[in-house]
């Protein structure tokens, strides 16, 4: 199978070190969704001032969500004793950096950014108020949506070459097929002495086409022809393997 | 090779709802369960959110039920007067049981009845069909001193009214049996999520005391219809039938419910039972494990049960 190869190119045009004029360039940026569909990669480059460390972060709009939490009860039994409601957090995000975030950012440019899971929990609201059950259960969020491949950071797989007096970059990230139809946004930090000096952004489409949108539109705005193809369905194929097995002699 | 499933917003191999059903359709055919206490939390483990399971799951069974309930007609295994009034009772009691969560839920404490149900009655109903079988198997001579004990409840059964005759069985009853057995076992199917063929085999076999091999074909019959009513639910109220997954599911179930059908009829009731409280026995091992070990995520999407 062939997988789709989506590639956004970024261009950090610097016109000089005080004025540096940013463009964003996105060459591919929709992916689509078919019944073949496994995920995909995404291939982000473009040229920044030479000397900066870079910082990519792609990620979906900020919403609510909402996760059944697990304790236990009775001491002994582990079960679902109530919900966990996350907002302003994105359902998708990667973050990508030259370094150790830690390394080339301040604590305060994080947090302005929101760069990184501390500043992502710091930006985040949730149905507790005690700090450290926020720690435990953001912590625990994170656990959860790294499992699910829709959360990741990696450090030093961006990789920079000095030409002509710029620098170019390029990273090549795989895209989870478990991220959600939906519009997504890569933004680029050139980052220097601690600080974000230049952002590049771009957008990324993932879109379901063809059939699949066919079923999921239809699953969602006509669920009783749906449900009623599903049954009907459902009951021709049962009787049409009983007929071959009665014709093949299966029976008695 | 992968297929992207455009309601469980995911891709898998397409082996594996193949395989899987395959695996549950012939546990279908050979003991007249639905096979969802099995299924839901097997498409869960391969990363299919629970609502999308749980929902699917039915729209499939209605596909083996239907090829199971076909099997087992030909040969004349199916008794549609008793399987119209179990229903009756099922649906009845599916209605008290949807009322019953809704309340618990506002409570807050929903989730552990649903659990301690689970675990309660796949364990009792295993541990019961297991000894019984395996006695009745070694020794035909504890049966006579059962007979004196059944007397007592027979008697009973015996004097309610609307007796009638169901002859594909060959037992008499009142129709009220059936009908109030039908809506115990709705009430707790619906508690638990699940379709209650492991609970409905059982009840038929000592309490309505049908011959085993009715049992299975009657009790495809009733999944069927009550399948048939929770899919339409689901793809209404909540959207969350997948219907590709449901169809790699049937390709697999369909045939499995045949082939199950056909080793069925080569086994004796007796290791049709003891095979059936030996699966019912491992999933209610498995349930304990995953309510006493830590769990390695604290979280889980939120929906289903």
């Amino acid at each position: 199978m062939i997988l789709p190869i989506l590639v956004v190119s970024l261009l950090l045009l610097c016109a000089g070190m005080a004025s540096a004029q940013l463009t964003a360039t996105a060459n591919h940026d929709h992916i689509t969704v078919d019944f073949f569909y496994h995920g995909s990669t995404i291939s982000v480059r473009g040229i920044s001032d030479p000397g900066t460390d870079l910082i990519i972060k792609i990620a979906s709009e900020d919403g609510k969500q909402a996760l059944r939490k697990k304790g236990k009860v009775g001491g002994f039994l582990w079960m679902n004793v109530g919900e966990l409601e996350v907002e302003h957090v994105p359902k998708v995000y990667f973050l990508h950096s030259t370094r150790n975030i830690e390394d080339i950012l301040s604590r305060d440019e994080m947090n302005r950014y929101v760069i990184g899971y501390p500043a992502l929990e710091k930006y985040a609201k949730m149905n507790t108020t005690d700090e450290a059950e926020k720690d435990r259960w953001f912590s625990e969020f994170v656990k959860f949506k790294e499992s699910s491949n829709v959360y990741g950071t990696s450090s030093g797989k961006i990789s920079l070459v000095n030409k002509d007096g710029e620098q170019d970059y390029y990273i090549l990230t795989e895209w989870p097929y478990q991220a959600a139809p939906g519009k997504y946004t890569v933004t680029v930090y050139a980052v220097k002495g601690k600080k974000v000096i230049e952002t590049a952004t771009s957008n990324v489409l993932v879109e379901q086409v063809g059939m699949v949108k066919s079923f999921a539109s239809m699953a969602k705005n006509n669920a009783a022809t749906y449900g009623i193809i599903a049954i009907l369905a459902a009951l021709t194929a049962g009787f049409g393997v009983g007929l071959v097995f009665r014709k093949n002699g299966g029976a008695h | 090779m992968y297929l992207y499933l455009p309601v469980a917003l995911t891709s898998i191999n397409i082996l594996i709802p193949v395989g899987l059903g395959l695996l549950v359709g012939l546990l279908s055919g050979l003991f007249g369960v639905g096979g969802g206490f099995l299924m839901t939390p097997l498409l869960i483990m391969f990363g299919i959110p629970s609502t999308v399971a749980a929902a699917t799951d039915s729209n499939q069974i209605v596909a083996a039920s239907t090829s199971g309930t076909y099997a087992h007609w030909r040969v004349g295994n199916v008794d549609f007067k008793m399987g119209l009034y179990l229903l009756v009772g099922g649906f009845a009691g599916g209605l008290v049981g949807v009322e019953f969560i809704k309340m618990l839920r506002a409570m807050g404490n929903a989730d552990f009845v649903i659990k301690i149900t689970y675990v309660l009655m796949l364990g009792i109903v295993g541990a019961y069909m297991f000894i019984e079988s395996l006695s009745s198997m070694r020794k035909k001579e504890v049966k006579e001193a059962e007979v004196q004990k059944e007397s007592k409840v027979r008697t009973f059964l015996k004097s309610l009214p609307l007796q009638t005759h169901f002859e594909k069985s060959g037992v008499t009853h009142s129709i009220l049996v059936p009908i109030f057995l039908g809506c115990m076992v709705g009430i707790l199917a619906a508690i638990m999520g699940v379709g209650g063929g492991f609970l409905m085999v059982p009840i038929m076999f000592y309490i309505l005391r049908m011959p085993m091999h009715v049992i299975v074909g009657t009790s495809l019959f009733q999944i069927l219809f009550t399948c048939i009513e929770v899919t339409f639910l689901q793809s209404y109220t909540n959207h969350t039938v997948d219907f590709v997954l449901a169809v790699l599911l049937l390709v697999g179930s369909t045939i499995g419910a045949q082939v199950g059908a056909i080793f069925g009829r080569k086994l004796k009731g007796e290791q049709l039972k003891i095979l059936l409280a030996v699966i019912v026995l491992a999933v209610t091992v498995k349930i304990v494990f995953e309510l006493t070990l830590s769990p390695s995520l604290l979280l889980s999407q939120a929906g289903g049960h």
